[in-house]
């Protein structure tokens, strides 16, 4: 067999090696104009290696896809609230992004303090919960503090969504209603809760975190539910795939990106390597009568099929 | 969810006081004066309830006077406020917490959750600890919660401990507490917390069973 020479072979390596990673590093957003778009990501604050690997990719895709906000599923600070701990976590992770003028919107876990909010660079006005709108856009995003679902949150949450009348209406917190994890599962006391309020007022989306893996459900009810919950911890295997699940993947750390546009909301989940392991879209499907079984503004889903599907 | 045959009692005591967030005034001295039983819709002659009604309402004015001296302690203390600067909010909560533990140092277990006050808790959520929706809070509360967390009086909740979710059923069956206060359980045990201040105000023991 005939030798190839090295420095040919060395090229070629080379030349398939960043082939391989401009493919893993393939948008599958469409960029459309005037879009409100915006990274997630979820249980992140443990300073580590791994949180490190994905605001890598978060920096990496940014250049492609300029988010200008960031919404934070809770758990933002694992190991404590000094200084250091925002440092370690939050600050230094984060600093491209920060320096970059993009804002992020946290919510709270149970292992953060609720003096976080207090916490300027995490936007939550000084509430456990609040609600803010997408510049020049019918997006509004409402954060909410699911580790303490009192009767005084209730009341505020109607009312604000009663007052919205945005097309969009995203819910974000950290226990998700929806989950085939075998560790927590579906919060379904929080469920009894919101979920009424969330159909009456016509919410599309619902963004979580608590379970260390990513999950699309398949919508309930009309409303879209994800889970992203392995920005910075992965718990390998605890994803027990069952009849709520649309994709799933427990295998390694990531995030998720958006895009509204219009009727439109398209989605892309990233692993710290870059690689797609999930992406589509849906529409809104106009207003419906009230209904305890449906969203008033229900989603439709229409997800793209990825063209290497890593999910299992 | 069920309701527990307390809540009506609780709500109705809640609704006829002032809201426990209120402007409050200061309170005399203790021991607490006897408390105005407010009309409900049990009837009104059975003493369990008049006894009931009154524990609760002792409870509000021993929250509303916690308030009071809270407020009287975070004036020399820095202000917690909306800074960039992580180190100003672990300042202001330390400064709080030590303002009101040198304001509180007699205080004891007990002095705000009253063996009265636990009697109802109890009772409260017994039911809602039975059930589809007892097991799922029991789950909750097993999840989420954190190896150890000594109790006592004035001691700040352990930095980096996790803070456990409280389930719904429970936390929506326990009397509203003004912003400032907050009910965290604990394996079986209610911790009153400060939220602001992250000190353990009282606790009472095996609240769930």
């Amino acid at each position: 067999m005939r030798r190839l020479p090295a420095r040919r072979l060395l090229a070629f390596v080379l030349l398939a090696v960043s082939a391989a990673a401009l493919s893993a590093q393939e948008l599958r957003l469409p960029l459309k104009d005037d879009s409100v778009r915006f990274a997630v990501i979820g249980d992140t604050g443990t300073g580590d290696s791994h949180q490190m690997s994905v605001s890598n990719q978060l920096n990496t895709y940014r250049a492609k896809f300029p988010f200008d906000f960031v919404l934070m599923m809770g758990d933002n600070l694992y190991s404590g609230d000094s200084p250091k701990d925002y440092e370690k976590a939050f600050e230094r992770p984060y600093k491209a992004l920060l320096d970059a003028g993009v804002k992020f919107y946290a919510s709270l876990g149970n292992h953060d303090n609720p003096n976080e909010r207090l916490y300027k660079a995490f936007n939550m006005n000084g509430e456990r919960y609040y609600t803010f709108k997408a510049p020049n856009s019918s997006v509004r995003f409402f954060a909410l503090d699911s580790n303490y679902v009192d009767d005084k949150q209730l009341a505020w949450l109607d009312k604000e969504l009663a007052a919205s009348g945005s097309d969009w209406k995203v819910c974000f917190f950290h226990h998700p209603l929806y989950s085939s994890g075998e560790t927590h599962g579906s919060a379904e006391l929080q469920r009894g809760l919101l979920e009424p309020v969330f159909l009456k007022y016509g919410v599309n989306v619902v963004l979580s975190g608590h379970e260390h893996f990513y999950e699309r459900i398949k919508p309930q009810k009309g409303i879209q539910y994800f889970i992203v919950g392995s920005s910075a911890k992965v718990r390998t295997g605890d994803l027990r795939t069952s009849e709520l699940t649309a994709k799933g993947w427990d295998q390694g750390y990531g995030f998720m990106l958006v895009e509204i546009s219009g009727d439109e909301l398209f989605f892309q989940e990233i692993s710290d390597k870059g690689e797609t392991i999930d992406a589509g879209s849906l529409r809104r499907a106009g207003k419906t009568e009230p209904n305890p079984g449906r969203s008033t503004q229900p989603v439709e889903q229409a997800p793209a099929a990825p063209k290497q599907p890593v999910a299992r | 969810m069920t309701r527990p045959i307390l809540y009506g009692l609780i709500v109705a005591t809640l609704t006829a006081a002032p809201a426990l967030g209120a402007p409050v005034t200061q309170e005399p001295a203790r021991p607490t004066p006897p408390a105005t039983v407010p009309k409900t819709d049990t009837p009104v002659g059975d003493p369990r309830v008049n006894q009931s009604a009154a524990a609760l309402q002792d409870f509000k004015t021993r929250v509303d006077r916690y308030i009071a001296l809270r407020k009287t302690a975070a004036g020399s203390a820095p202000a917690l406020k909306q800074t960039t600067n992580p180190a100003e909010i672990k300042a202001a909560q330390g400064g709080l917490a030590a303002a009101i533990r040198t304001a509180r140092a007699d205080a004891q277990p007990g002095d705000i959750l009253t063996p009265d006050v636990q009697a109802i808790f109890r009772t409260v959520l017994a039911p809602e600890l039975k059930g589809h929706d007892g097991a799922h809070a029991k789950e909750v509360l097993k999840d989420d919660a954190p190896p150890s967390v000594p109790l006592k009086v004035n001691a700040p909740y352990p930095e980096g401990k996790a803070l456990p979710t409280v389930p719904t059923n429970l936390l929506i069956n326990l009397p509203k507490l003004p912003m400032e206060l907050e009910y965290r359980i604990v394996g079986k045990n209610l911790i009153l917390r400060d939220t602001g201040a992250g000190l353990i105000v009282d606790f009472m023991l095996n609240a769930v069973r």
